[in-house]
């Protein structure tokens, strides 16, 4: 890897951005003191929590800094040889091809065969070598037959992949990509990064900003760890993923079948730095440690000799207890809607929440998560069968009075935020419930306090992750008898995702009920005592998480992709012994791993 | 989400037609419904903009328009029977000059606003940019900048769609059925619309000369536009409406 030609070479590159850096004064430094060489052909996963200076170094790379955004720079980029201050920008980017974090942005056509015209257009590129260009472009990211398609038709997914395309036709040597699955579905994501592979086996250097850390270890060979604007870690998955308490320092997550390696060698179970990053490659670990010995009785193993050693196990998480005959505080009964010209639609949903539960609801994009959501808090009514919360039918009362019974956390904190201050931001909601002026306020220092966020600066001038804890601050001042998340934690880095998730749970711990949307599977697994399976507008299934996660037909049925350590668990449960069977917990594996090696 | 300028794809003359063309014969509707004063005239000028949707298979575009525009336009005739007190008095406070001035003047909106929607509908907005350029000689970055700004409208209006969604999902009443009380708690949405607004705006600028932007030139184009022998007979056709229309 290290011999081949290299394409990209910084060094000590240092970056400040705005008018006052540029003018010398001190504002912290976006990147410090990053050296870097990125060989041609290299597939690079870029990772680190919000506000690490990944954006900025794919701006690095692209050109885009120094010639669009101002500020100070120091050190030296050179793209294919050449110094990013010496030519221009759209020099740099005949080599230097970059996606955009926001698409929508970088999309100047309304028909996806001109979004891929305009940049060979404008690059002069022969006229009779331009239709073949199209057709083999379209073709390698395998969107052919989206070519006379609207982009405004187009899926989340499809987007991205014709954003993908329209750069990749300009054949540049280096795709620069910034978070392009963020939106996205797991098994979108999975098809964008088979894309990208396939990019790559064209000869195309690939740089990748990702948050997913089992796609980056699954296809990359090679990651760099931002953090606080320097690069940390640099090395291949294995390298990186090794360096477990480093990365939980930084706030960056780690995949969990490495998380199992990582505890393993903590205990000196296994020698070496190289953890694995796959569920094959965990189980044989784990099936070699514990040996043949206990192996016999897997291959006999009924449910029912499972379903007994798992009621036993201490290594299966216990659902909480919550009353039987306690009131739902959410149900539906057979509810259907469909949108206006047919598009979407959601039919005979069953659904019943209690107080103090956390649910998950899972599946694709389009499954008809979201159409759930807003049936629940009221912006959208039934056509028919009812929608009860907290008592009220919400084909009976307005939206906003039902806000005061359920508050939605939304996957875009900007589309909440729209005060002047954070203070005036949390204490809104009160205020619109009819609580005092004074009481309201009160009540919001308060929550903000504990929230640790700035009560008198302007929610907008907050980072990405910040604002987000502001829209939720806002929702747990409301106490609640029911909060709804949509996506909670997509755009925000690990250590945030987490504080979050603890909150919710706390809201839960205190007998709230939560209802929550999520791609992020780990995230689901960890925090949701039951789910709801969704597909083509339908409940498919409906109980315990890990039953449901369990459940490999379901999962298939509704293109979702259970969490690695339900999957380690079920083939260890095959392989190895039934009593891994129904473990969800990191630890769960590791200490029955363990007690097992010194039983064994 | 119904949006009136999207593309209707098809194959019919109309569709083929190039652009610049298109614009002429809107255009051609559009002065001649200025300068027609007879019912006659007017009327016909109107059919002949549905006869056309009717061809180009978007008349579903054209009726969600009326929907918005016919309120407009019957506000507008009594505003005029108001003003317009002259002649016999007919029904109430309308007299026969009022409703002759106020229908003309609802029928002259619902024909200027239809043609060009119409036109719009049946032309892809880069073939419309690039016959500009190509044709009348307008420079791209205008060209450029027009697209993208139409190109935003729906996307900005989903935006604010998810904001009032949002908003409303924390208890303000945008359900409410007092027009204003609504109006009021709307104005303090335009902030995270403009601050989102500026960042798009900024890398759509990136974005676009990190794809050669400054390097296009008038035969950068691809697909070519020429004027074809139809386009100038439509344009002829485009003329003699506007001479029928100063003339009746």
């Amino acid at each position: 890897m290290q011999e081949s030609k290299s394409i990209i070479e910084m060094s000590h590159v240092t970056f400040r951005y705005g008018e006052a850096a540029a003018q010398g004064k001190e504002v912290p430094a976006a990147l410090r003191d990053v050296s870097l060489r990125i060989g041609e052909g290299e597939f690079v996963g870029v990772i680190g929590p919000s506000g690490a200076g990944k954006s900025t170094l794919a701006s690095v790379l692209s050109g885009a800094i120094p010639h669009h955004y101002r500020g100070e720079l120091f050190g030296s980029t050179l793209v294919d040889g050449r110094d990013t201050c010496d030519v221009t920008l759209t020099d740099i980017s005949q080599v230097v091809g970059s996606v955009l974090q926001d698409i929508d942005t970088q999309m100047v056509a309304s028909v996806v065969e001109d979004e891929l015209l305009f940049g060979l257009e404008n690059f002069g590129v022969p006229h009779d070598q331009i239709e073949d260009r199209i057709a083999r472009t379209l073709d390698t990211v395998g969107v052919a037959g989206l070519r006379d398609r609207e982009t405004a038709t187009l899926s989340g997914g499809q987007k991205q992949k014709v954003a993908i395309a329209a750069i990749l036709a300009m054949r540049p040597r280096v795709l620069v990509l910034d978070e392009p699955t963020a939106a996205l579905d797991p098994a979108s994501s999975a098809l964008v990064f088979d894309t990208l592979r396939k990019v790559r086996e064209e000869g195309v250097t690939v740089v990748v900003i990702e948050q997913k850390v089992a796609l980056l270890s699954e296809y990359c060979d090679r990651i760099l760890v931002m953090d606080g604007g320097a690069l940390v870690l640099d090395g291949t998955p294995r390298e990186v993923f090794a360096h477990a308490d480093e990365l939980r320092r930084i706030g960056v997550d780690s995949p969990r079948v490495a998380r199992v390696y990582n505890s393993l060698a903590r205990d000196g179970l296994v020698r070496g730095a190289t953890p694995c990053l796959t569920v094959p490659e965990a189980a044989e670990l784990i099936g070699g440690l514990v040996g043949s010995a206990v192996r016999g009785p897997a291959h006999t193993a009924d449910d029912a000799r499972a379903a007994a050693i798992r009621a036993g196990s201490k290594h299966v998480a216990v659902p909480r207890p919550h009353a039987v005959d306690a009131t739902p505080v959410v149900s539906l009964e057979d509810v259907s809607f469909a949108y206006p010209g047919g598009t979407a639609s959601v039919d005979h949903l069953d659904m019943r929440v209690y107080p103090g539960e956390v649910v998950g609801i899972v599946g694709q994009n389009g499954a008809g998560k979201t159409t759930l959501t807003k049936l629940l808090n009221g912006l959208l009514r039934p056509a028919s069968g009812t929608v009860r919360m907290a008592g009220l039918d919400t084909r009976e009362v307005p939206t906003s009075a039902i806000a005061a019974h359920c508050s939605t956390l939304f996957q875009n904190p900007d589309h909440q935020l729209c005060k002047d201050t954070v203070l005036d931001e949390v204490a809104f909601g009160l205020t619109l419930q009819g609580v005092g002026e004074k009481d309201a306020r009160e009540r919001a220092a308060a929550v903000i306090a504990r929230f640790g966020l700035p009560s008198d600066e302007a929610p907008f001038s907050l980072s990405r992750g910040q604002r987000q804890m502001v829209a939720l601050a806002s929702v747990v001042v409301m106490e609640p008898e029911v909060v709804l998340l949509d996506e909670p934690t997509s755009g925000l880095d690990y250590r945030e995702c987490m504080t979050v998730m603890d909150t919710v749970s706390d809201m839960a711990e205190r007998g709230c009920a939560v209802i929550m949307v999520c791609h992020d599977m780990e995230v689901v697994s960890d925090f949701a005592e039951r789910i709801v399976v969704m597909a083509d507008g339908r409940i498919l299934g409906r109980g315990g998480t890990q039953q449901m996660f369990g459940d490999a037909d379901l999962m298939r049925r509704a293109c979702v992709r259970a969490p690695q350590v339900t999957e380690l668990s079920q083939v260890l449960a095959r392989t190895t012994s039934p009593e891994f069977a129904g473990i969800s917990q990191v630890s769960g594996i590791v200490d029955l791993t363990e007690e097992m090696v010194r039983r064994g | 989400m119904v949006n009136v300028i999207d593309y209707v794809p098809g194959d019919t003359v109309l569709h083929r037609l190039n652009p610049v063309t298109k614009l002429g014969v809107a255009a051609a509707i559009i002065i001649a419904t200025f300068t027609a004063d007879t019912y006659p005239m007017l009327l016909a000028l109107l059919a002949l903009t549905f006869v056309l949707g009717l061809y180009a298979r978007a008349t579903s575009k054209l009726v969600s328009l009326l929907k918005l525009l016919v309120p407009i336009a019957v506000v507008m005739l009594v505003l005029q029977t108001a003003f317009m007190r002259q002649g016999t008095p007919v029904v109430l406070w309308m007299t026969s000059e009022g409703l002759v001035t106020g229908s003309k003047a609802s029928l002259r909106l619902l024909g200027v606003a239809l043609p060009l929607v119409l036109m719009l509908s049946v032309t892809k907005l880069n073939d419309l940019a690039n016959a500009c350029v190509e044709v009348l000689h307008v420079p791209y970055r205008y060209a450029f900048t027009f697209t993208t700004a139409l190109r935003f409208v729906p996307v900005f209006g989903q935006q604010m769609n998810a904001i009032m969604e949002a908003q409303c999902a924390r208890g303000v009443e945008y359900d409410t059925k007092n027009p204003i009380r609504k109006l009021t708690l709307m104005l303090p949405l335009c902030v995270p619309l403009l601050v989102s607004s500026v960042g798009k705006t900024d890398a759509t600028a990136l974005a676009a000369e990190q794809r050669g932007f400054y390097l296009r030139t008038r035969d950068s184009s691809y697909k070519r536009h020429p004027m074809r022998a139809l386009d100038v007979v439509v344009l002829a056709c485009g003329v003699v409406l506007v001479a029928l229309g100063i003339a009746l």
